[in-house]
């Protein structure tokens, strides 16, 4: 290759240009939901995910994918595929009105956590944290617990033991973020050389 | 950073017939009513076609548009623009994960997506096939090209697609301090030697026309997109948004006293848009299939991290990992 960047004319020949073997499945890798709490004493709300091929690893590239700015006090991943979904609705009807109110009882009980869909378009927000032997009665004790007049669109339920939470000793990853003011725009500012060089070609 | 409208050939909205007439009603209400559409509702054929040709699209640019930059970081001037630029590269690449991750919402999996740009079977913001000679080259494109994304993608984020516009939100944020950024850059070419200042200038001469490109084949020669419009996936004209542009940034380009290579261009005083010389559009064509200045080596450079970066997923790939479509 002939480039104006020597980095790029540097590159060892791999293989023919334009020409790929097409990916095999899951060459990305998996998806990890990515929680985000933006202060102390807020709710942790979803944000996005990211590949991974474990969920330690996700926990780092959710870092560095969702809490490079913004407030961040703390983070959470867990595996996609331990996330239980309800029905989504839309306008007035409320999800946990699809939500059975008789599910079986079963014998040890675990925590979940629970997520309402306040908006659509929004993010999926944390709610709150039942007892349960399974996902279907997770979801029916959320009904009982945290059902009121406000429409929820969509509801999701984690087993809490899925999740890769941050650690207390982790809790420093974040405290250098206000430090790091080149990544806001308030960092750079131009007004003033811009305007005395106004007023001197005007003079 | 990204360009719109610059997919060009017509859209065939025969598919639209053979749609169930009912949930086609309900699916408009809901776009009427202002409500998003998210992953599971249903949609039909071809607006789940052209969300993902787009969000594809946005995503491509955002990785290929990294390079043309990302190559100014060692040479940037001084410690405080390096990290100022490196912070600005990750923040790129960043919102291309963002995109792919709400294009796959759609069904289409990450995988196909990086075949098929490598490929050149998926098309990016044809701005990137053009070289950064200097300094000021990437300066433009932090200023001039990220403020070009910036309407474009403030405009879609009032999109219809829930997962599309949760992804422009985050990155409409982040993008503020790019344009800042590359403005403050300028100022300071601008308030500089003669010497800098002529560099700019010659950046302006260089990128005014792909600049002009950005936002795709002026209405009168682009297909027809109504229907599109009304299911909010796209959300201005090629020519409103790039009238938009003009009215934003010539008074500030002019103020720091550069010249822009267009004798036509000027404010009409009585439509109140800007008349301009049409760029050449044969040109844009050309280039957008293949045969720009950079498209073998943007490709290239993409195709070759690819293939060097295969190893280190085979090693972490677990055995028993099976594909999951996000959620949202």
């Amino acid at each position: 290759m002939n480039s104006l960047d020597p980095r790029v004319n540097r590159l060892p020949v791999v293989g023919k240009p334009g020409e790929i073997s097409p990916k095999a499945p899951l060459d990305q890798l998996g998806t990890f939901e990515v929680f985000v709490q933006p202060k102390e004493g807020k709710p942790f709300q979803h944000e996005g995910i990211v590949h991974a091929p474990d969920v330690e690893m996700a926990f780092v590239l959710a870092k560095e994918a969702f809490t490079r700015r913004f407030m961040c006090v703390s983070l959470y991943v867990c595996d996609t595929r331990n996330v239980y979904v309800s029905p989504l609705t839309e306008a007035t009807a409320n999800a946990y009105d699809l939500i059975s109110d008789t599910v079986e009882k079963t014998g040890g009980k675990t925590s979940f956590e629970i997520y309402h869909l306040p908006k659509r378009g929004k993010q999926h927000v944390h709610a709150g944290t039942v007892q349960a032997g399974s996902p279907q009665e997770a979801m029916a004790e959320a009904k009982r617990m945290f059902k009121n007049d406000k429409t929820v669109y969509n509801i999701w339920a984690v087993r809490t033991s899925d999740i890769r939470f941050t650690s207390a000793e982790e809790k420093d990853l974040w405290l250098t973020l206000s430090e790091k003011k080149f990544r806001d725009a308030s960092d750079y500012k131009g007004g003033d050389k811009l305007k005395e060089f106004l007023e001197r070609n005007n003079a | 950073m990204y360009g719109g409208g610059n997919t060009f050939e017509g859209i065939k909205t025969d598919s639209i017939a053979q749609e169930d007439p009912v949930k086609l009603a309900e699916f408009e209400a809901r776009i009427e009513r202002g409500e998003k559409i998210e992953p599971t509702d249903w949609m039909p054929a071809l607006y789940r076609k052209q969300l993902i040709r787009m969000i594809e699209q946005h995503a491509h640019s955002e990785i290929i548009g990294a390079l043309p930059e990302g190559t100014w970081i060692t040479r940037a001037p001084g410690f405080k623009r390096k990290i100022s630029l490196m912070a600005k590269v990750q923040d790129e690449v960043g919102h291309g994960q963002l995109l792919y991750s709400a294009a796959e919402t759609l069904g289409k999996t990450r995988e196909q997506m990086i075949d098929d740009l490598i490929t050149g079977k998926s098309k990016y913001s044809n701005i990137f096939n053009y070289p950064a000679f200097t300094w000021a080259d990437s300066c433009f494109i932090s200023w001039l090209v990220d403020a070009g994304a910036i309407v474009n993608q403030l405009a879609n984020a009032k999109g219809s697609y829930g997962p599309y516009c949760r992804a422009l939100d985050r990155i409409c944020a982040e993008e503020s301090f790019h344009l800042k950024y590359g403005h403050h850059c300028v100022i300071y070419l601008a308030t500089g030697t003669q010497k800098q200042r002529d560099m700019f200038q010659e950046a302006i001469n260089r990128w005014w026309t792909p600049m002009m490109h950005f936002f795709g084949p002026s209405d009168k020669i682009s297909a027809h997109t109504e229907v599109l419009m009304r299911w909010k996936v796209k959300m201005s004209s090629n020519d409103d948004m790039r009238n938009q542009f003009l009215d934003m940034y010539v008074p500030k380009i002019w103020e720091l006293g550069f010249t822009i290579p267009d004798e036509n261009l000027k404010k009409n005083p009585e439509t109140g848009r800007w008349d301009y010389t049409e760029p050449d559009w044969e040109e844009f064509k050309r280039v957008i299939n293949g045969d720009g200045p950079c498209n073998k080596e943007r490709l290239e450079v993409r195709r070759i991290a690819e293939e060097r970066g295969r190893w280190v997923r085979q090693a972490l790939k677990k055995a028993q990992t099976k594909y999951t479509v996000p959620l949202a």
